[in-house]
């Protein structure tokens, strides 16, 4: 059976994953956390978190609230910096089967731009994604993929910085999400990871004020998939790249329905942190559909309810 | 670390709204060391989602292992209905642990409330290892001190009940002062106001008291960043460099 999918076919290089599961940024730290757990190079790659030109503390506590079959957060894009991830993580990835690709993040085009550019040629680095949308730090990602002229703009400095693939992981929190993958996909996106997290809040009633030191935080868990899975659907028939579908998933019939809608590949997030096996029952359950069903690869699934 | 599906050998409330839960937990209770903890899934389906940390309680063999759980809401209540060969999703153990020096051969454990679950674990190490373990927990009331039965025989006890429904009026803290000068180490578990009130107190100050921080977790490894505290070594991870730290680290 062959479960290899190609996420960047536009490349000069190409982002070739031997299976279509990955893991979400922000739920997976650097790669390492969950290595005695997982044998982490069963999987197609891991997405590493969210990386900024410098370190940055995060956000005020409480940083996390629970909420029905959801997770609201306000990390605040707490990072090492992008410096300290080459100097410190890059050579290990360099030794992994595994692809890693970094979530980058700014606060101005100039800062995306930078820490592409900072990541490029860098051995154990196969690809950026672009983080367009965090909803959580103030002055960042929000403002540039909430509108296509700056998400855009995000992305053609991205290009121009880097000779890496490069996804562009979008917001929810958008009137039209078609409208902002249209001009991400002509601004040289090699391929976008739907969705972000959707913005919320909670409000702590005891003591009379928001549950998030941050006020507003980013929800996740099984919670959004039906959120996630419309948006895969409406972008996947007006694009031509590839989609990695990214938003409440737990199990591997959640993963299919986002290929059935037209996605690529599938990121696992939160869910993570309730079952650390959940990656690879995604895995193993979409291969023991593919055998119940009689096909050899992925082409019979992706997209399939489109048709 | 590891997971494993842990079957429920006992569960009895041993206080008001906090179960006493022994679990056949092979591997994870033999590798436990005091200080450390597990992250307990509360359900087999999506809601409440996320695993609750747990201090481990105490271990048996290599077997067996104690959790406390206080019920705060829907996670720690689905784990308090557990009963006699029902399984609990278990992922441990976790965390750094508390360390005893070498040279520490008597030891003060303070506790506040539930913060008593690691420092029995604690104090039945410290006493094997033949030092000398003082013992001050705190409660509300009579009815939320640890039941004495259960505590280790080898430690001295000194009750603290905030009414004074039992043992010395007040607050755990309060009652410190005669032991510490007896004390080479200091060991604490409670909430943050009672770290606080020690981080204040001047028979401390410069002595060497290592806490046990409990707060919201989402991953419990150290990936998702979400229980990041402050200490004056930058922010730290209270699941992965935690959730021991020493008191004058953390910045209050």
């Amino acid at each position: 059976m062959n479960l290899a999918v190609q996420l960047a076919p536009n490349h000069p290089r190409g982002l070739l994953l031997k299976n279509p599961v990955m893991t979400a940024s922000g739920t997976f730290g650097y790669g390492t956390e969950y290595g005695e757990l997982v044998d982490i190079q069963r999987l197609g790659a891991i997405v590493c978190k969210g990386t900024t030109l410098a370190p940055r503390e995060g956000n005020p506590q409480p940083r996390l609230v629970e909420t029905p079959s959801g997770l609201l957060n306000s990390i605040g894009l707490q990072n090492i910096g992008v410096e300290a991830l080459v100097r410190e993580r890059a050579a290990l990835w360099a030794s992994w089967q595994v692809p890693v690709i970094v979530n980058i993040a700014g606060e101005a085009v100039e800062e995306y731009s930078a820490v592409a550019a900072r990541l490029d040629g860098v051995a154990g680095v196969s690809a950026v994604e672009v983080n367009v949308g965090c909803p959580n730090v103030k002055s960042g990602g929000m403002e540039f993929g909430r509108d296509p002229k700056g998400a855009a703009a995000v992305t053609e400095a991205v290009r121009a910085a880097t000779s890496l693939p490069v996804i562009v992981k979008l917001t929810p929190n958008v009137t039209d999400i078609v409208e902002i993958a249209l001009a991400v996909s002509q601004a040289g996106a090699d391929a976008l990871c739907l969705i972000n997290t959707l913005k919320g809040m909670a409000i702590d009633t005891a003591a009379r004020r928001p549950a998030l030191g941050n006020i507003h935080g980013g929800l996740s868990g099984p919670a959004i998939k039906p959120v996630a899975l419309s948006m895969v659907y409406q972008v996947a028939g007006r694009v031509s790249i590839p989609i990695i579908g990214c938003g409440g998933i737990s199990a591997a019939e959640d993963a299919l329905e986002f290929l059935m809608a037209g996605a690529s590949a599938v990121e696992v997030g939160t869910f993570q942190f309730v079952n650390p096996r959940a990656l690879l029952d995604v895995l193993e359950g979409i291969e023991a559909f593919l055998e119940r069903e009689g096909l050899s690869d992925l082409s019979g699934i992706i997209g399939a309810a489109r048709r | 670390m590891r997971q494993v599906t842990a079957t429920v050998i006992s569960n009895a409330e041993v206080m008001p709204q906090v179960h006493l839960l022994w679990l056949e937990a092979p591997g994870m209770a033999a590798a436990a060391r005091p200080g450390q903890f597990v992250m307990a899934r509360c359900g087999t389906g999506h809601d409440p989602l996320l695993r609750r940390p747990l201090s481990v309680h105490r271990v048996d063999g290599g077997q067996r292992l104690a959790l406390l759980v206080g019920v705060a809401g829907r996670g720690t209540g689905w784990l308090s209905y557990r009963r006699k060969g029902d399984v609990v999703d278990l992922l441990g153990p976790l965390g750094n642990g508390f360390s005893i020096r070498t040279a520490a051969r008597s030891l003060l454990l303070v506790a506040g409330g539930i913060g008593v679950a690691p420092l029995v674990f604690l104090a039945e190490e410290a006493l094997r290892s033949g030092r000398a373990v003082s013992l001050v927990v705190g409660a509300r009331s009579a009815s939320g001190l640890y039941p004495r039965s259960l505590l280790p025989s080898g430690a001295s006890v000194v009750e603290v009940t905030e009414d004074g429904s039992e043992g010395l009026r007040g607050m755990a803290v309060d009652h410190i002062d005669g032991c510490v000068g007896r004390a080479e180490q200091v060991f604490a578990c409670g909430p943050a106001t009672m770290y606080r009130s020690m981080a204040g107190k001047e028979c401390l100050t410069g002595e060497p008291v290592q806490i046990s921080l409990e707060t919201m977790m989402g991953c419990g490894l150290g990936a998702c960043y979400g229980c990041a505290t402050r200490t004056r070594t930058g922010m730290r991870m209270v699941c992965h460099d935690g959730p021991v730290f020493e008191l004058d680290d953390v910045i209050w």
